[in-house]
């Protein structure tokens, strides 16, 4: 039987979920609520805008408002929610008053943590996540000399890159000793911190945000370690879950401030469902909650979320979270646990390490890159991997959490095939060289 | 914010503040500042080394007892990888 199923949230999440209602069953009605002016374009885009790598902001969005009306997808631009009344299934929407729904999807994203400073309301200060405020920005990049980046997070990284290769003179503030701390080793981080220096950004670690600075607008940043004179700070510090709505309304919450959900994305209450950054998910290996990751994986949870509501079956699965991300010079990525992080745990682990080719050495643009492979040291079963190069990270931090996932063992992988093709890839694999390297550390031979 | 999580964001900051010292070392690269004032050095030098007496399997009984998603039903958990000969 058709359903009426309302999307709070037009982002990845959003947009999946009310592509998965109409999966579902075609003559569902779904209508999608954003306070913004678009839905459906990629935010994480933005950066590379920035840095000139992509030359308009009209290639981020992924269908024009009118794909939209042809796909029966009501989406109300501009139109916040103040509230879900659980028990009688309607929401108060600005303009609209009260609006029924029988089933309904979460997808109200993330906030960034607020710095805590002083200065906080100067002019000067941008948050990357609007498309329409991120164009006007890029026009006051030009107007720009200096730029203060605070924090080092995934997207932190991607903005100190895109304003090196803007040409602005770019600090770059964080309170841990490395960049992209939390997740990232230091021997994996090394070439990107060297390529920033290359690139003329200013790195200040174990520095913590004191201020924001200026009269109206922004003229520095006063840190741990003094005053960063600058015409503009991006503040990219950590994300997170945006539940106020959902959390109001009685939705549980659980540890890390994300809804709790099953693996239906089925929330604490009936008929209510929740996929993206405002969503917990249970880690594969630790079967803990995270939350704040990806867009593939904001939106595939918005497809089972939609999917689930709009009357179907589909289950999500616990997360091993591949990861990747261009940083200075160079690609970063991974999957699941890399040492500072299962250190952090007490989990323990061996490491197999090499440093290898991405194709044939005597093929031009051959690149270099250093894997490192985590196992849990009984069966030798993969818990992690990171890596940093230049071409193809990606493709192997998916492989890799697979790998995680299904339980692969630093025996398997040394014994693994690859492709060799000089223009493509080498005769040995990184991956198999770091595997069997792990497996002599393990036994004692490395 | 619930105690549930206040507990697991500090814990969490802190060991991985204790990890990046420990990390930071092993490899010589730039470590963590010293801890400052009554709440980093207990989280820092109480909290974390007590954590790590501790072992693995009564740590994660602990983490999981938290309220969270990992609580619900997740299905693919019923049937792990289970375990194998060597691959070679």
């Amino acid at each position: 039987m058709p359903h009426t199923t309302l999307v709070i949230g037009g982002g990845a999440a959003g947009i999946g979920a009310a592509g998965g209602v109409k999966a579902a069953d075609p003559s569902n009605e779904v209508v999608v609520y954003t306070e913004f002016e678009d839905v459906g374009y990629s935010p994480c885009g933005i950066p590379y805008v920035h840095g000139k790598e992509i030359d308009s902001f009209e290639r981020l969005f992924l269908a024009q408002k009118e794909a939209y009306v042809q796909a029966k997808i009501d989406v109300h631009y501009e139109t916040r929610v103040n509230s879900i009344d659980l028990k009688r299934k309607v929401i108060d929407a600005v303009g609209e008053g009260e609006v029924r729904w029988d089933r309904l999807v979460i997808a109200t994203g993330f906030d960034y943590a607020d710095p805590g400073v002083p200065g906080g309301d100067l002019g000067g200060l941008y948050y990357v996540k609007n498309i329409r405020r991120a164009m006007e920005w890029d026009k006051v990049l030009d107007t720009v000399k200096s730029a203060v980046v605070v924090h080092a997070t995934p997207l932190g990284v991607e903005m100190t890159t895109a304003l090196a290769h803007r040409g602005l003179e770019t600090h770059l503030i964080d309170p841990n000793p490395w960049a992209l701390a939390d997740m990232v080793d230091p021997d994996i981080i090394a070439p990107v911190q060297e390529s920033w220096l290359e690139l003329g950004v200013n790195l200040h670690f174990n520095t913590t945000l004191k201020s924001f600075d200026g009269d109206r607008s922004l003229s520095g940043v006063t840190t741990s370690a003094g005053t960063i004179p600058a015409d503009l700070a991006v503040i990219c510090t950590h994300k997170q879950s945006n539940v106020t709505l959902a959390a109001t309304a009685g939705l549980k919450v659980g540890s890390t401030g994300g809804l709790i959900v099953n693996e239906r994305m089925a929330t604490s209450a009936p008929d209510v469902f929740a996929a993206g950054d405002c969503a917990e998910l249970p880690h594969g290996l630790t079967r803990v909650g995270v939350s704040g990751l990806t867009g593939s994986h904001a939106y595939a949870q918005g497809k089972v979320a939609g999917f689930n509501a709009g009357g179907g079956t589909k289950a999500y699965q616990p997360v091993y979270v591949p990861w990747g991300t261009p940083a200075g010079k160079w690609v970063i990525g991974g999957a699941s646990f890399g040492e500072t992080l299962a250190t952090a745990l007490g989990i323990p682990y061996v490491v197999g390490r090499a440093e290898g080719i991405s194709r044939a050495r005597y093929y031009p643009g051959v690149k270099p890159i250093k894997i490192k492979l985590l196992a849990e040291p009984d069966q030798l079963r993969l818990i992690g991997a990171q890596m940093v190069g230049q071409e193809g990270i990606k493709e192997r931090a998916d492989f890799l959490a697979t790998a995680v996932k299904f339980g692969l063992t630093l025996r398997d992988l040394a014994a693994m095939e690859n492709v060799y093709s000089p223009a493509i890839g080498a005769l040995n694999e990184p991956i198999a060289m770091a595997a069997q390297n792990g497996v002599d550390n393990a036994s004692g031979g490395g | 914010m619930s105690l549930a999580g206040w507990l697991r964001g500090n814990a969490e900051h802190y060991l991985l503040v204790a990890a990046q010292d420990s990390v930071g070392r092993q490899y010589g690269a730039n470590r963590p500042r010293r801890p400052r004032g009554v709440q980093e050095n207990f989280w820092l030098r109480m909290f974390a080394p007590t954590y790590r007496v501790f072992p693995w399997a009564l740590r994660i009984r602990v983490i999981r007892a938290m309220p969270g998603s990992h609580r619900q039903q997740w299905a693919s958990w019923d049937a792990p990888p289970t375990k194998r000969d060597p691959g070679v």
